[in-house]
């Protein structure tokens, strides 16, 4: 009776892949559904043929009852359906209003009239706790806030469905019990919403009905509270997932990378890295854990040389690298894998090939007097393509050509395969599935093996508690304590992470906290 | 991949020449849709290429004029294409061309006693850093200061045009004269070092060069060179030599082919190639990748901007040995077209050069025998841009590699693997 909306046998595929394979949902009014599913699930795919980004091979998808056809997303916003993207739609310069309104006729053409709007915005902002100033401008909101900007047009645009697209990914623990709030609150009027995730303890703790989706199909649908977190992981993955894994014990030796009292701005000229300090040693792997957006990758920027610092040093093997330019660092063997490989990390119009000698062509081994020796370069990416099993049909592939996975592989490759001193890992695992992922570790504790020291910042804490022998939570560009993994507590982690406590005063970082 | 199956051979070639093969068909789809627009105009398309292909290679004559009109723009072409490879896009080829042009000629001119296995070189030097002198400056102000190139290489086109005017207008040094044409003594100036006009003369146009700067002649290389030892009693060889359409022609297509070549392994084989591409793909992976950006700019603006000023002096010294008012407009403008139906491939720059050049000869001989107007050879050439644009956006190469890649590694009993990133989650 209270049915909004029904998919039934949706189906969808891509050259080679099949993203969507006869998938039936119904959601209710009034409900928090919880998608969830491994990286490539088909999650994703599923929303965006309901939001009308793609368009389904075949299956049905029924409206209050009725069939509809959603060929765009107008159709789908015009039937009272709003989706939030992973990442934001939102234009920066403009004000809250004035994206709010974007792309809608205003309350008084031709004029432009904002002050319905914005005491609209403030209307609903104090109905669900949803407060944001309408008057200021996108750029200058923290993401969090950027989130609720993004369920306020949903909102003014008259959704009744709420499709929120890994909504966490960007929230610090504390951000994310004040969502699930929101998100109640939103329920309780009667609205629908679903939201993708792939983290099981979340959606434990929203605590309502999941349906786990698994290889494009949907595995089953229970009620969160009922199951436990490793039934749903065996659901999600289709095994037993071993989340700790042996890590051989390995005496660290000498000191490689050193970095004091380190300063550095981010894009907007804002501090991002305050006064930090810290050691890396041979043969261990210094965790760097904390929420998106918190310095990490301005820090391990700043380390490649690709940034630079407003104060401190970094020196790497006892020479000072802080006004190195990125070539000179790398040629003193430093890896670094940058958190984007899609944009940083490789070029995708550039054959395999090219990728993998991009950091090396002008090393004597690949070039000569400017004159780049095909034979070589064939040569190495053989080899490097069997030793870093990169799934190909060819070297000559296009990089944009591979799935996730092996386009890292194809990182992975380029910057392990010269035995680097020093890897500077920036969120090696974004986006990658579990297989992808464990492959990543093992590479992690491979270099570690042959006395690599490796800087590995994520924000998935628990690969940081599994792979570091020392973990670092940074919290607005500061060091909140240095501990050693294997007295690392969880809770403790979490709590520096949203920058509630720092551990002790002996350790990391100099000044004050802003 | 070690040992690859026979079969696959002419899909692997297939890839290689699709460079050629967009252009190709390219053209080949703006001529079928241009027959439409001359039959509405009420003339038999037929006829109307026949008369635009014999125009452009009928006769000796007319290859000659289609090779002459070839030569600047396959330099043009070069210069635009890599520019836009390496994210520089060179909007200036035209002002680059024209200076390139003066300061050939201005070498032409006041080294008169220098041989020509000397001065050919030096005219083009000269011309090569004029240009890149012309394209550095918009490339110093993207690479250092984050000016947009499109506007300063555009903008400058038109003060090198105006100082390319000027320089025409102020009289060149002769040491051996003293009164103008009109008999008026004069006084030399400095300023007379810079100018290129010809004293003698009322109009605005430079002295010719000397001989010795002009290229060299096919027919004159064929009546001294090796070839003439070998057929020179021929009565047919000497028939040939003599033709005046092959006396016409110079060395300036072939100059133009080496430099394709050479554009080739700068390109795909060098490490400034290799550095130039990635920034215009991408220019911060090329940064993460520890490719100074900025610099490479600069170095990218200077070699376009040399290849640019190149086609000048091919112009001045294969063709019209000196320069006048309104001297080859459109040369350098016309790069950007080339370089775009040639995929920005040198060997698809030589080749919609070569169309270029053809419907430039062909097109009065066109309007003579079937009336069609001239313009038709414009809505040809727009037409082959589109469709040119078109056929790679398709990424047919992409597509034809994965298929025989696939094939191969099936054959070769491996798992084939070829999947596509599907977005999200």
């Amino acid at each position: 009776m209270t049915e909004l909306l029904r998919l039934e046998k949706i189906c969808k595929t891509f050259p080679g892949v099949i993203a969507n394979d006869n998938v039936d949902l119904s959601i209710e009014r009034g409900e928090i559904r919880a998608l969830l599913g491994e990286n490539g699930a088909g999650k994703t795919t599923l929303m965006n043929c309901v939001y009308g980004v793609y368009r389904p091979n075949s299956g049905k998808i029924f409206w209050k009852g009725k069939e509809v056809h959603i060929h765009r997303a107008r159709d789908a916003i015009a039937l009272g359906i709003g989706m939030v993207h992973q990442h934001f739609m939102l234009v920066p310069p403009l004000t809250v209003a004035e994206n709010v309104i974007l792309g809608l006729p205003s309350p008084r053409e031709p004029l432009l009239e904002l002050s319905k709007v914005e005491a609209q915005i403030r209307e609903s902002g104090e109905k669900y706790r949803l407060l944001v100033d309408p008057k200021a401008r996108i750029w200058q909101l923290p993401v969090g806030i950027q989130q609720r900007v993004e369920i306020l047009k949903a909102l003014y645009r008259k959704a009744e469905l709420l499709i929120l697209d890994e909504p966490t990914a960007v929230l610090t623990p504390g951000e994310v019990e004040e969502l699930f709030v929101i998100l109640r609150k939103l329920a309780e009027d009667g609205l629908a919403i679903i939201f993708i995730s792939h983290k099981l303890e979340e959606v434990r703790a929203i605590c309502e009905k999941v349906t786990v989706l698994r290889g494009g199909r949907v595995v089953d649908t229970v009620n969160a509270c009922d199951t436990s977190a490793r039934e749903l992981a065996k659901m999600m993955v289709g095994r037993e997932v071993f989340l700790k894994f042996d890590k051989p014990k390995i005496e660290p030796g000498e000191v490689v990378l050193s970095v004091k009292n380190l300063s550095a701005r981010d894009n907007r000229d804002l501090p991002a890295v305050r006064g930090v300090s810290f050691e890396v040693r041979r043969h261990e792997i210094l965790g760097i854990a904390g929420v998106d957006g918190n310095g990490q990758t301005e820090l391990a920027e700043v380390i490649a040389g690709l940034r630079e610092a407003t104060g401190g040093t970094v020196s790497i093997l006892g020479k000072d690298t802080t006004k190195k330019t990125p070539r000179e660092i790398i040629a003193m063997n430093v890896a670094y894998i940058p958190p984007d490989r899609q944009h940083t990390g490789l070029l995708l119009d550039f054959s395999i090939t090219e990728n993998l000698v991009g950091k090396a062509f002008w090393k004597p081994d690949f070039s000569r007097s400017g004159f780049l020796s095909k034979k070589k370069l064939d040569l190495f990416a053989d080899r490097a393509i069997r030793e870093f099993d990169v799934r190909t049909p060819g070297a000559g592939l296009k990089a944009k050509l591979l799935s996730g996975g092996n386009q890292q592989k194809v990182v992975l490759a380029r910057e392990l395969s010269g035995n680097p001193d020093l890897v500077i890992a920036s969120q090696p695992t974004r986006g990658l599935d579990i297989g992808a992922t464990e492959y990543v570790h093992k590479q992690m504790l491979e270099a570690r093996a042959r006395g690599a020291a490796i800087l590995f910042v994520s924000t998935e804490l628990e690969e940081i508690l599994s792979l570091s022998d020392r973990i670092a939570v940074m919290y607005e560009g500061q060091i909140m304590g240095i501990v050693p993994a294997q007295d690392a507590d969880i809770h403790e982690i979490g709590e520096m992470m949203a920058g509630v406590r720092r551990l002790g005063e002996a350790v990391g970082s100099g000044e004050k906290m802003g | 991949m070690t040992d690859k199956p026979k079969t696959y051979i002419w899909q692997a070639l297939l890839e290689k020449s699709f460079n050629i093969l967009i252009p190709v068909f390219a053209i080949l789809a703006a001529f079928l849709i241009s027959g439409i627009l001359i039959i509405a105009w009420g003339a038999n398309p037929l006829e109307a290429y026949k008369a635009l292909l014999a125009g452009a290679f009928g006769t000796p004559n007319a290859i000659a004029t289609t090779m002459t009109r070839l030569s600047p723009l396959v330099f043009t072409g070069l210069a635009v294409s890599y520019g836009y490879r390496s994210g520089f896009f060179n909007i200036g080829a035209e002002g680059q061309f024209f200076l390139g042009a003066l300061a050939a000629t201005w070498v032409g001119i006041t080294f008169t006693n220098l041989p020509g296995w000397v001065l050919i070189p030096l005219c083009a030097l000269a011309a090569a850093l004029a240009g890149a002198f012309l394209a550095v400056i918009p490339g110093l102000l993207k690479a250092l200061r984050g000016f947009n190139e499109v506007l300063t290489t555009l903008l400058l086109n038109y003060v090198a045009i105006q100082y390319f005017e000027w320089a025409l207008r102020i009289e060149h040094y002769r040491p051996d004269i003293n009164v103008t044409w009109d008999d008026k003594p004069i006084k030399w100036t400095f300023l007379n070092w810079i100018g290129v006009k010809d004293v003698t003369q009322p109009f605005p146009q430079s002295p010719g060069i000397v001989e010795a700067a002009e290229l060299p002649k096919l027919g004159t290389l064929l009546k001294t060179g090796l070839l003439n030892q070998l057929f020179g009693q021929a009565h047919w060889y000497e028939e040939f030599v003599a033709n005046p359409a092959v006396n016409r022609m110079t060395l300036a297509p072939i100059i133009a082919l080496v430099f394709v070549v050479i554009m080739y392994f700068v390109l795909f084989r060098m490490t400034v190639g290799f550095q130039a591409r990635a920034v215009g793909v991408n220019p911060d992976a090329a940064r993460f990748m520890g490719i100074n950006v900025p610099r490479t700019i600069i170095i990218t603006s200077l070699i376009s901007g040399a290849l640019a000023g190149l086609g000048g002096s091919i112009e001045v010294l294969g063709a019209q040995h000196r320069v006048i008012p309104n001297f080859l407009v459109n040369a350098g403008f016309d790069g950007i077209p080339v370089a775009l139906i040639g995929q920005l491939h040198p060997a698809g720059v030589f080749l919609s050069a070569l169309f270029f050049g053809a419907l430039r000869a062909g097109a009065n001989k066109m309007q003579i025998l079937t009336q069609v107007p001239i313009s038709v050879v414009y809505v040809i050439q727009a037409l082959a841009i589109l469709f040119a644009i078109a056929g790679a956006l398709l990424d047919l190469q992409s597509k034809i590699k994965i298929a025989r890649l696939a094939k191969q590694t099936e054959a070769a009993g491996e798992q084939p693997v070829a999947e596509k990133e599907v977005s999200g989650a």
